[in-house]
Protein backbone atom coordinates (compact mmCIF):
# COMPACT_ATOMS: atom_id res chain seq x y z
CA UNK A 1 0.00 0.00 0.00
CA UNK A 2 1.27 3.54 -0.66
CA UNK A 3 2.47 5.64 1.83
CA UNK A 4 1.14 8.83 2.01
CA UNK A 5 1.58 10.38 5.74
CA UNK A 6 1.10 13.80 6.62
CA UNK A 7 3.18 14.83 10.10
CA UNK A 8 1.95 18.19 9.99
CA UNK A 9 -1.23 16.50 10.92
CA UNK A 10 -0.50 13.11 12.08
CA UNK A 11 -1.57 12.36 15.56
CA UNK A 12 -0.89 10.00 17.89
CA UNK A 13 -3.33 8.52 20.79
CA UNK A 14 -4.87 11.85 20.35
CA UNK A 15 -1.19 14.05 20.59
CA UNK A 16 -0.03 15.94 17.74
CA UNK A 17 2.85 13.51 16.32
CA UNK A 18 5.01 16.81 15.92
CA UNK A 19 5.21 16.78 20.16
CA UNK A 20 6.33 13.57 20.32
CA UNK A 21 10.19 13.34 20.40
CA UNK A 22 10.41 10.01 19.12
CA UNK A 23 12.85 8.84 16.58
CA UNK A 24 16.12 7.42 16.23
CA UNK A 25 19.57 9.30 16.66
CA UNK A 26 22.34 8.30 14.61
CA UNK A 27 25.63 7.57 16.95
CA UNK A 28 28.09 8.16 13.75
CA UNK A 29 31.36 6.81 15.90
CA UNK A 30 29.81 3.58 15.45
CA UNK A 31 27.51 3.80 12.20
CA UNK A 32 29.64 2.05 9.23
CA UNK A 33 26.56 2.90 6.43
CA UNK A 34 25.90 -0.48 6.00
CA UNK A 35 22.49 0.90 5.25
CA UNK A 36 20.42 -1.82 6.28
CA UNK A 37 18.00 0.66 8.75
CA UNK A 38 17.02 2.07 5.51
CA UNK A 39 16.44 -0.96 3.53
CA UNK A 40 14.10 -2.15 6.03
CA UNK A 41 12.25 0.51 7.61
CA UNK A 42 9.48 1.11 5.31
CA UNK A 43 8.42 4.53 6.51
CA UNK A 44 11.30 6.05 5.07
CA UNK A 45 12.51 8.13 8.30
CA UNK A 46 16.37 7.82 6.99
CA UNK A 47 18.32 9.75 3.76
CA UNK A 48 20.99 8.24 1.93
CA UNK A 49 23.38 11.18 1.45
CA UNK A 50 26.26 9.50 -0.90
CA UNK A 51 27.90 12.63 -1.86
CA UNK A 52 28.62 13.67 2.02
CA UNK A 53 30.51 13.00 4.96
CA UNK A 54 27.69 11.75 6.54
CA UNK A 55 26.17 9.23 4.06
CA UNK A 56 23.14 8.80 6.01
CA UNK A 57 20.85 10.84 8.14
CA UNK A 58 17.57 10.63 9.89
CA UNK A 59 15.12 13.00 7.51
CA UNK A 60 11.84 12.60 8.34
CA UNK A 61 11.62 12.59 11.85
CA UNK A 62 7.89 12.45 12.47
CA UNK A 63 7.55 9.40 9.94
CA UNK A 64 8.59 7.27 12.60
CA UNK A 65 6.31 4.84 14.27
CA UNK A 66 6.44 6.05 17.71
CA UNK A 67 8.28 3.37 20.46
CA UNK A 68 9.06 0.64 16.85
CA UNK A 69 12.58 0.24 17.38
CA UNK A 70 12.57 -2.22 14.30
CA UNK A 71 15.79 -0.40 12.86
CA UNK A 72 17.61 -0.27 16.00
CA UNK A 73 17.18 -4.06 16.71
CA UNK A 74 18.80 -5.19 13.03
CA UNK A 75 21.40 -2.16 13.17
CA UNK A 76 24.73 -4.72 13.42
CA UNK A 77 27.38 -1.78 14.72
CA UNK A 78 24.28 -0.87 17.76
CA UNK A 79 24.26 2.82 15.95
CA UNK A 80 21.09 4.07 16.63
CA UNK A 81 19.71 5.56 20.16
CA UNK A 82 16.46 6.14 20.79
CA UNK A 83 14.86 8.04 23.63
CA UNK A 84 13.81 6.56 26.94
CA UNK A 85 10.20 4.87 26.85
CA UNK A 86 9.23 5.76 30.05
CA UNK A 87 9.68 9.37 29.67
CA UNK A 88 7.46 9.19 26.34
CA UNK A 89 4.97 7.61 27.41
CA UNK A 90 4.85 10.32 30.76
CA UNK A 91 5.06 12.87 28.06
CA UNK A 92 1.88 11.44 25.88
CA UNK A 93 -0.22 11.22 28.87
CA UNK A 94 0.29 14.68 30.39
CA UNK A 95 -0.10 16.04 26.59
CA UNK A 96 -3.63 14.18 26.95
CA UNK A 97 -4.94 15.54 30.07
CA UNK A 98 -3.75 18.91 28.93
CA UNK A 99 -6.08 18.65 25.92
CA UNK A 100 -8.56 16.53 27.55
CA UNK A 101 -8.13 14.34 24.66
CA UNK B 1 11.27 -39.63 17.11
CA UNK B 2 12.32 -36.27 17.06
CA UNK B 3 12.86 -34.85 13.63
CA UNK B 4 16.36 -34.38 11.82
CA UNK B 5 18.36 -30.91 11.92
CA UNK B 6 19.92 -29.44 9.05
CA UNK B 7 21.79 -26.20 8.75
CA UNK B 8 21.19 -23.51 6.28
CA UNK B 9 23.85 -20.87 6.45
CA UNK B 10 24.20 -17.69 3.70
CA UNK B 11 27.86 -18.60 3.58
CA UNK B 12 27.88 -14.84 2.34
CA UNK B 13 31.68 -14.72 1.21
CA UNK B 14 31.90 -11.02 0.79
CA UNK B 15 31.36 -9.91 4.43
CA UNK B 16 32.83 -10.67 7.60
CA UNK B 17 29.45 -11.76 9.42
CA UNK B 18 28.90 -14.02 6.29
CA UNK B 19 31.92 -15.82 6.86
CA UNK B 20 30.80 -16.27 10.58
CA UNK B 21 27.84 -18.36 8.75
CA UNK B 22 29.88 -20.95 7.35
CA UNK B 23 32.54 -21.16 10.36
CA UNK B 24 29.91 -21.91 13.30
CA UNK B 25 27.90 -24.22 10.41
CA UNK B 26 31.14 -26.47 9.91
CA UNK B 27 32.12 -26.17 14.53
CA UNK B 28 28.56 -27.62 14.64
CA UNK B 29 28.79 -30.24 12.06
CA UNK B 30 31.92 -31.61 13.54
CA UNK B 31 30.78 -31.74 17.05
CA UNK B 32 27.64 -33.22 15.84
CA UNK B 33 27.81 -35.62 12.60
CA UNK B 34 24.55 -36.29 12.59
CA UNK B 35 23.30 -32.94 12.13
CA UNK B 36 22.92 -32.12 8.16
CA UNK B 37 24.74 -29.32 6.40
CA UNK B 38 23.10 -27.32 2.92
CA UNK B 39 25.15 -25.74 0.70
CA UNK B 40 23.07 -22.68 0.12
CA UNK B 41 24.55 -22.31 -3.70
CA UNK B 42 23.79 -26.12 -4.66
CA UNK B 43 20.06 -25.65 -3.06
CA UNK B 44 19.87 -23.06 -4.80
CA UNK B 45 20.67 -24.75 -8.46
CA UNK B 46 19.98 -28.17 -7.61
CA UNK B 47 17.84 -28.46 -4.62
CA UNK B 48 17.16 -32.10 -5.67
CA UNK B 49 20.45 -32.97 -4.16
CA UNK B 50 18.92 -32.62 -0.99
CA UNK B 51 15.33 -33.66 -1.19
CA UNK B 52 15.93 -36.74 1.15
CA UNK B 53 17.92 -35.30 3.57
CA UNK B 54 15.18 -32.00 4.23
CA UNK B 55 12.04 -34.79 4.09
CA UNK B 56 11.05 -34.11 7.55
CA UNK B 57 13.42 -31.92 8.63
CA UNK B 58 13.96 -29.14 10.72
CA UNK B 59 16.17 -26.69 9.68
CA UNK B 60 18.03 -23.85 11.30
CA UNK B 61 19.07 -20.66 9.00
CA UNK B 62 22.11 -19.19 9.73
CA UNK B 63 22.02 -14.90 8.40
CA UNK B 64 25.19 -12.76 8.59
CA UNK B 65 23.02 -10.08 7.47
CA UNK B 66 19.88 -8.46 6.95
CA UNK B 67 19.71 -9.31 3.28
CA UNK B 68 18.68 -12.51 4.56
CA UNK B 69 19.88 -14.46 1.53
CA UNK B 70 19.34 -18.11 3.40
CA UNK B 71 15.82 -17.47 5.01
CA UNK B 72 14.50 -16.04 2.09
CA UNK B 73 16.18 -19.24 -0.26
CA UNK B 74 14.30 -21.18 2.35
CA UNK B 75 10.84 -19.45 2.07
CA UNK B 76 11.44 -19.48 -1.76
CA UNK B 77 11.90 -23.22 -1.93
CA UNK B 78 9.21 -23.52 0.90
CA UNK B 79 10.70 -24.90 3.21
CA UNK B 80 9.55 -23.75 6.80
CA UNK B 81 12.11 -22.27 9.55
CA UNK B 82 12.66 -23.82 12.88
CA UNK B 83 14.96 -21.53 13.98
CA UNK B 84 16.73 -18.97 13.01
CA UNK B 85 19.68 -17.00 13.68
CA UNK B 86 21.50 -13.45 12.78
CA UNK B 87 24.43 -13.03 13.88
CA UNK B 88 24.21 -8.89 14.05
CA UNK B 89 22.59 -10.13 16.97
CA UNK B 90 24.67 -12.32 18.34
CA UNK B 91 27.75 -9.95 18.15
CA UNK B 92 25.80 -7.69 20.74
CA UNK B 93 25.07 -10.61 23.03
CA UNK B 94 28.09 -12.15 23.26
CA UNK B 95 29.94 -8.02 22.51
CA UNK B 96 32.48 -9.39 20.04
CA UNK B 97 32.87 -7.98 16.92
CA UNK B 98 34.89 -9.63 14.26
CA UNK B 99 36.79 -6.89 11.95
CA UNK B 100 35.88 -6.44 8.51
CA UNK B 101 38.19 -8.76 7.29
CA UNK B 102 37.19 -11.92 5.40
CA UNK B 103 38.89 -14.27 7.30
CA UNK B 104 38.86 -15.06 11.02
CA UNK B 105 40.12 -12.58 13.68
CA UNK B 106 40.47 -13.29 17.37
CA UNK B 107 37.06 -11.95 17.89
CA UNK B 108 35.55 -13.93 15.00
CA UNK B 109 36.96 -17.14 16.14
CA UNK B 110 35.41 -16.87 19.86
CA UNK B 111 32.19 -15.89 18.33
CA UNK B 112 32.13 -18.76 16.15
CA UNK B 113 32.60 -20.73 19.13
CA UNK B 114 30.14 -19.23 20.98
CA UNK B 115 27.24 -19.19 19.08
CA UNK B 116 27.71 -23.46 18.06
CA UNK B 117 27.97 -23.95 21.89
CA UNK B 118 24.43 -21.84 21.72
CA UNK B 119 23.36 -23.82 18.68
CA UNK B 120 23.86 -26.83 21.02
CA UNK B 121 22.44 -25.55 24.13
CA UNK B 122 19.52 -23.14 23.00
CA UNK B 123 18.31 -24.44 19.71
CA UNK B 124 19.20 -27.96 19.62
CA UNK B 125 17.79 -28.99 22.79
CA UNK B 126 14.83 -27.33 22.10
CA UNK B 127 14.23 -28.97 18.92
CA UNK B 128 15.35 -31.56 19.75
CA UNK B 129 12.80 -32.07 22.95
CA UNK B 130 9.55 -33.74 21.89
CA UNK B 131 6.95 -31.47 23.56
CA UNK B 132 3.38 -32.44 24.64
CA UNK B 133 0.99 -30.54 21.64
CA UNK B 134 -0.10 -28.35 23.47
CA UNK B 135 -4.01 -27.96 23.48
CA UNK B 136 -5.43 -25.33 20.42
CA UNK B 137 -7.28 -22.14 22.06
CA UNK B 138 -10.40 -21.54 21.45
CA UNK B 139 -11.79 -18.58 19.33
CA UNK B 140 -15.69 -19.17 19.83
CA UNK B 141 -17.78 -16.72 17.87
CA UNK B 142 -15.75 -13.82 17.51
CA UNK B 143 -17.36 -11.03 15.20
CA UNK B 144 -15.93 -8.57 13.08
CA UNK B 145 -16.49 -5.37 11.61
CA UNK B 146 -14.91 -5.51 7.67
CA UNK B 147 -13.70 -3.62 4.61
CA UNK B 148 -12.17 -4.35 1.50
CA UNK B 149 -10.03 -2.05 0.05
CA UNK B 150 -8.61 -2.61 -3.66
CA UNK B 151 -7.58 -6.10 -2.78
CA UNK B 152 -6.86 -6.07 0.84
CA UNK B 153 -8.97 -7.40 3.21
CA UNK B 154 -9.59 -5.93 6.56
CA UNK B 155 -10.98 -6.78 10.19
CA UNK B 156 -11.68 -5.83 13.33
CA UNK B 157 -13.07 -8.08 15.95
CA UNK B 158 -16.38 -6.00 17.79
CA UNK B 159 -15.51 -6.99 21.33
CA UNK B 160 -13.34 -8.29 23.64
CA UNK B 161 -10.03 -7.30 21.92
CA UNK B 162 -7.90 -3.81 22.93
CA UNK B 163 -5.45 -2.24 20.37
CA UNK B 164 -2.83 0.51 20.07
CA UNK B 165 -2.36 2.66 17.67
CA UNK B 166 0.76 0.54 16.27
CA UNK B 167 -1.65 -1.98 15.07
CA UNK B 168 -1.69 -4.62 17.64
CA UNK B 169 -4.13 -5.83 19.78
CA UNK B 170 -4.72 -8.01 23.23
CA UNK B 171 -7.60 -10.11 24.07
CA UNK B 172 -8.79 -10.18 27.56
CA UNK B 173 -9.44 -13.27 29.49
CA UNK B 174 -9.53 -12.13 32.91
CA UNK B 175 -6.34 -11.61 34.54
CA UNK B 176 -4.28 -12.81 31.04
CA UNK B 177 -4.40 -11.69 27.73
CA UNK B 178 -3.41 -12.68 24.28
CA UNK B 179 -1.78 -10.59 22.14
CA UNK B 180 -1.38 -10.36 18.16
CA UNK B 181 -1.54 -8.14 14.94
CA UNK B 182 -4.04 -6.39 13.22
CA UNK B 183 -5.21 -6.97 10.03
CA UNK B 184 -3.95 -3.29 9.02
CA UNK B 185 -0.68 -4.69 10.52
CA UNK B 186 -0.46 -7.69 8.65
CA UNK B 187 -1.75 -6.12 5.15
CA UNK B 188 1.26 -3.94 5.47
CA UNK B 189 3.81 -6.41 6.19
CA UNK B 190 3.07 -8.75 3.55
CA UNK B 191 4.37 -12.26 4.05
CA UNK B 192 5.66 -12.50 7.44
CA UNK B 193 8.81 -15.32 6.93
CA UNK B 194 9.95 -15.60 10.35
CA UNK B 195 8.54 -14.74 14.08
CA UNK B 196 10.89 -14.15 16.69
CA UNK B 197 9.32 -15.21 19.91
CA UNK B 198 9.89 -13.50 22.88
CA UNK B 199 11.30 -16.28 26.41
CA UNK B 200 8.35 -16.87 28.53
CA UNK B 201 8.65 -15.26 32.26
CA UNK B 202 9.66 -11.51 30.18
CA UNK B 203 8.25 -9.13 31.56
CA UNK B 204 7.22 -6.27 29.83
CA UNK B 205 6.11 -2.50 30.09
CA UNK B 206 3.02 -1.41 27.79
CA UNK B 207 4.49 -0.57 24.24
CA UNK B 208 7.56 -2.62 25.09
CA UNK B 209 8.51 -5.22 21.79
CA UNK B 210 7.37 -8.51 22.16
CA UNK B 211 8.11 -10.11 19.11
CA UNK B 212 9.83 -9.23 15.85
CA UNK B 213 8.63 -9.92 12.50
CA UNK B 214 10.22 -10.32 9.25
CA UNK B 215 8.24 -10.31 5.72
CA UNK B 216 10.19 -9.76 2.54
CA UNK B 217 9.41 -6.51 2.41
CA UNK B 218 10.25 -5.24 6.18
CA UNK B 219 11.27 -5.86 9.94
CA UNK B 220 8.44 -5.15 12.14
CA UNK B 221 7.95 -5.10 15.45
CA UNK B 222 4.43 -6.13 18.00
CA UNK B 223 4.34 -3.20 20.65
CA UNK B 224 2.40 -4.99 23.33
CA UNK B 225 -0.84 -3.28 24.20
CA UNK B 226 -0.50 -4.69 27.68
CA UNK B 227 1.93 -4.33 30.49
CA UNK B 228 2.58 -7.87 32.39
CA UNK B 229 4.58 -11.04 32.13
CA UNK B 230 4.97 -13.13 28.98
CA UNK B 231 3.83 -16.60 30.34
CA UNK B 232 2.91 -18.10 26.90
CA UNK B 233 4.13 -17.75 23.23
CA UNK B 234 2.43 -19.25 20.27
CA UNK B 235 5.07 -22.35 18.75
CA UNK B 236 2.75 -22.93 16.11
CA UNK B 237 4.14 -19.70 14.52
CA UNK B 238 7.10 -20.82 13.94
CA UNK B 239 6.50 -23.46 11.92
CA UNK B 240 3.45 -21.72 10.24
CA UNK B 241 4.02 -17.92 10.32
CA UNK B 242 1.58 -17.66 7.47
CA UNK B 243 -1.09 -17.42 10.61
CA UNK B 244 -0.16 -14.40 11.34
CA UNK B 245 -1.67 -13.08 7.74
CA UNK B 246 -4.69 -15.72 7.18
CA UNK B 247 -5.84 -15.28 10.78
CA UNK B 248 -4.07 -12.68 12.89
CA UNK B 249 -6.81 -11.84 15.41
CA UNK B 250 -7.49 -16.03 16.54
CA UNK B 251 -4.43 -18.60 15.24
CA UNK B 252 -2.04 -15.85 14.60
CA UNK B 253 -1.85 -14.70 18.57
CA UNK B 254 1.34 -14.40 19.75
CA UNK B 255 1.92 -14.73 23.56
CA UNK B 256 0.12 -14.63 26.10
CA UNK B 257 0.40 -12.06 28.92
CA UNK B 258 -0.29 -12.13 32.91
CA UNK B 259 -1.65 -8.62 32.96
CA UNK B 260 -0.31 -6.55 35.76
CA UNK B 261 -2.39 -3.14 35.61
CA UNK B 262 -5.19 -3.38 32.58
CA UNK B 263 -6.84 -0.11 33.75
CA UNK B 264 -3.68 1.78 33.77
CA UNK B 265 -2.86 0.65 30.10
CA UNK B 266 -6.24 1.19 28.95
CA UNK B 267 -6.05 4.76 29.46
CA UNK B 268 -4.12 4.22 25.99
CA UNK B 269 -6.13 1.48 24.10
CA UNK B 270 -9.01 2.30 21.64
CA UNK B 271 -12.15 -0.45 21.62
CA UNK B 272 -12.94 -2.52 18.69
CA UNK B 273 -14.96 0.16 17.05
CA UNK B 274 -12.92 3.11 17.48
CA UNK B 275 -10.50 1.05 16.24
CA UNK B 276 -12.10 0.17 13.33
CA UNK B 277 -12.56 3.87 12.55
CA UNK B 278 -9.04 4.68 13.32
CA UNK B 279 -8.00 2.26 10.99
CA UNK B 280 -10.50 3.38 8.42
CA UNK B 281 -9.36 6.73 8.74
CA UNK B 282 -5.81 5.52 8.15
CA UNK B 283 -6.84 3.58 4.99
CA UNK B 284 -8.34 6.68 3.28
CA UNK B 285 -5.40 8.71 3.90
CA UNK B 286 -3.50 6.64 2.09
CA UNK B 287 -4.79 5.54 -0.64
Amino acid sequence: MAEKYDATTATFMGVPRKEIPWWPTIDYEKCNYCMDCDKFCPHKVFERRDEEEKKLIVKNLYNCVVFCRACAKMCEPDALIFPNKKEIIKLIKEIRKRDEV
Amino acid sequence: MSKKICLLPCNGLDKALGVITREVSLKVIEKDSSIDLICPVLYNTNEKKYDEILKDAQIIVIDGCSTRCAAKLADMKGQKISKRIFIPDMTKKFQLRPGKKLVLDIDGEKLVEKIAEEIFTEFITELTTVTEKKEERKFVGVEYFEITVDKYHFRVPKEGYYFNENDCWAKIEGKTALVGITDYFQNKAGDVIFVDLPTIETKIEQFDEVADFESVKALLQLISPVSGNIIDVNNELENSPEFLNCDAYEQGWVAEIELADLEEDKELLMDGPTYFEYMKRKIVEEN
